[in-house]
């Protein structure tokens, strides 16, 4: 199937983010919560990376792997109390993608 | 080469092994070069153990891989290299930087108010003219707010100054001289190595007596470890050296007590002008535990404005400081060069992690005719995707780990010229190698998947 553009769009907004979050995972705030927390923050934008690769070539394990890792962060969020507007608005931008991939899901491939 | 065709055979023997799991051990008609154990039976988990073994045999493509090719892999690796010293390198010292500054700060004590003449932080609007005008604490003062406090635990006096000690040829000048009341070793936390702490008689009389900080010590007795009971001379006059303060090593605020000289308060004011600025007077007054520092504070503005006759519209003329003031600033501080350091590394390892996605394409290209016999013979996409993910891994995780053992070697080295603490901690390593991992599985995911999607047919014909 061919990619939607909606799907172009929200892949190419995805990478923007992960390139302005991926420098978060070692910045002194992040480092500050616990020796682990880089390593399990930047595992999950890895994930969301590999995710959006998955989207992008239109493949049903990209939408899964963005549900896992959204549920994922959204606990570690809610785990260091970040209810801050970047954190609310980034789980409603998430929830709205969430309804675009959904929609195109079942024409998606199933393989690698 | 060796390495390769070694590895391309003992990727047929796993191919064998899959497909002979696929249509039954018994039929098998796949045979390889490599030794095969026709016995050899797999656990009923077997999809799981494929994996794993899958996964083993990727590391070991990868490793070859990177092996064959020793100064592009050397190469590639650099940038992570000096991305990962240059973040770990930053983080270390600030946190050495900060840890030594905390530890002088919690020596000053956490729950201590000071009162001096002026306050140790000011906004732009600074009305140091009016400040100019304040008297400096008095050592009659320490005894009002003895007898009026409820919150305090411990209330001490301290003057300062730089005086020259002798002991017979061996002369220490500028050294550090205070003088305190009894109490101050309820306020400073410090240890005597040797000898003893004054006793309450030896304060009030004013004996001449003194202890002395370990720096001190070397310079009046370089050959003398136990100098107990040793007369000295503190500008001039006579004074016993009665205990020896504990090593400290370097402090960043540079109240070590490995300077100091102390001496009762009765003894110093004949050596140092009380009524000076100079001589930095203060009280510092230690709450009682459960006793909050705004709850000391407002008793204390209380105490001292009836101590100073202030009239209820006239400003207060003096300072209450609190040791939190000197830790917030160096907060601000040490967030500057943190964050400094996180941008300079962040580009570094930036600029490394596209080295290693470029190298991962080149090494795509080159393997293409490879990775397309692979698929041929039944190697999966996700074999094919690990393979190229463990290499880029691996060729970051490589590079992280010599950029920490650059860092571990400097910390090595500079612990032997500087007197401070400096350590590679456990939460920098972790970070060190995390990083790596994650420029490993962004930068090579690209390559590796694209290797995964190529048509055998085409992938077999491309030279």
């Amino acid at each position: 199937m061919k990619r939607p553009l909606i799907i172009t769009w929200i892949c190419i907004i995805g990478f923007i983010s992960i390139i302005f979050t991926f420098p978060a995972v070692f910045s002194p705030s992040v480092k500050k919560l616990g020796d682990f927390v880089p390593a399990l923050y930047g595992f999950l934008v890895a994930g969301s990376f590999i995710a959006y690769i998955g989207l992008w070539h239109m493949k049903q394990w990209g939408v899964q792997l963005f549900l896992v890792i959204f549920f994922i962060k959204t606990l570690f969020l809610m785990s260091i109390n970040d209810y801050g507007p970047g954190t609310i608005s980034g789980i409603v931008f998430s929830v709205i993608f969430t309804g675009v991939f959904l929609k195109f899901y079942p024409k998606m491939d199933l393989n690698l | 080469m060796n390495a390769q065709i070694f590895a391309d055979s003992h990727f047929v023997y796993l191919i064998c092994a899959h497909l002979r799991d696929i249509n039954g051990a018994s039929n098998s008609k796949f045979t390889s070069n490599h030794s095969f154990n026709e016995d050899k039976q797999f656990p009923c988990n077997f999809t799981s153990m494929l994996f794993l073994t899958l996964l083993k045999e990727s590391v070991f493509f990868a490793w070859h891989s990177l092996a064959a090719n020793k100064l592009r892999t050397f190469l590639s690796l650099l940038g992570i290299t000096i991305g990962i010293f240059a973040i770990i390198i930053v983080f270390t010292i600030v946190d050495s930087l900060e840890n030594n500054i905390r530890g002088s700060i919690q020596s000053l004590g956490d729950n201590v108010v000071f009162v001096q003449k002026w306050p140790w932080t000011f906004g732009p609007n600074y009305p140091w003219w009016k400040y100019m005008n304040r008297p400096v604490p008095a050592y009659d003062e320490l005894f009002d707010i003895q007898k009026k406090t409820k919150t305090a635990q411990a209330v001490a006096f301290r003057i300062g100054g730089r005086k020259t000690m002798k002991y017979k040829s061996n002369i220490v000048e500028n050294a550090s001289l205070a003088g305190v009341s009894y109490d101050y070793y309820k306020i400073k936390s410090f240890e005597i190595q040797e000898g003893r702490y004054f006793t309450e008689g030896e304060v009030s009389a004013g004996y001449n007596v003194c202890i002395l900080g370990s720096k001190i010590a070397n310079g009046l007795f370089p050959n003398n470890p136990y100098p107990i009971g040793e007369q000295i001379k503190i500008a001039g006059k006579k004074a016993y050296v009665i205990g020896l303060f504990k090593k400290e090593g370097e402090s960043m605020l540079g109240n070590t007590m490995d300077h100091q000289v102390v001496v009762p308060y009765n003894f110093a004011r004949l050596i140092l002008d009380v009524k000076s600025e100079q001589s930095d007077p203060y009280i510092a007054v230690k709450a009682k535990p459960g006793v909050s520092n705004a709850q000391m504070i407002d008793e204390l503005t209380g105490i001292m404005r009836g101590v100073r006759h202030l009239k209820p519209m006239a400003d207060d003329d003096f300072a209450l400081n609190e040791t939190n003031l000197i830790s917030k600033n160096f907060d601000v501080l040490f967030d500057i060069i943190g964050m400094a350091g996180w941008i300079i590394g962040g580009f570094s390892i930036l600029v490394g992690g596209f080295g290693i996605a470029n190298i991962m394409f080149v090494s795509v290209k080159e393997r293409t005719n490879i990775i397309g016999i692979q698929k041929s013979l039944g190697a999966k996409n996700y074999f094919i995707l690990l393979q190229f993910l463990c290499e880029s891994v691996f060729l970051a995780l490589i590079g992280g780990i010599i950029g920490l053992l650059l860092t571990y070697g400097i910390t090595f080295l500079a612990r032997g010229s500087i007197d401070m603490e400096i350590a590679l901690t456990k939460s920098n390593i972790i970070l060190g190698i995390t990083i790596s991992v994650l420029i490993g599985i962004i930068s090579g995911f690209v390559p590796a998947y694209s290797a995964s999607q190529l048509d055998p047919v085409e992938a077999i014909r491309s030279t």
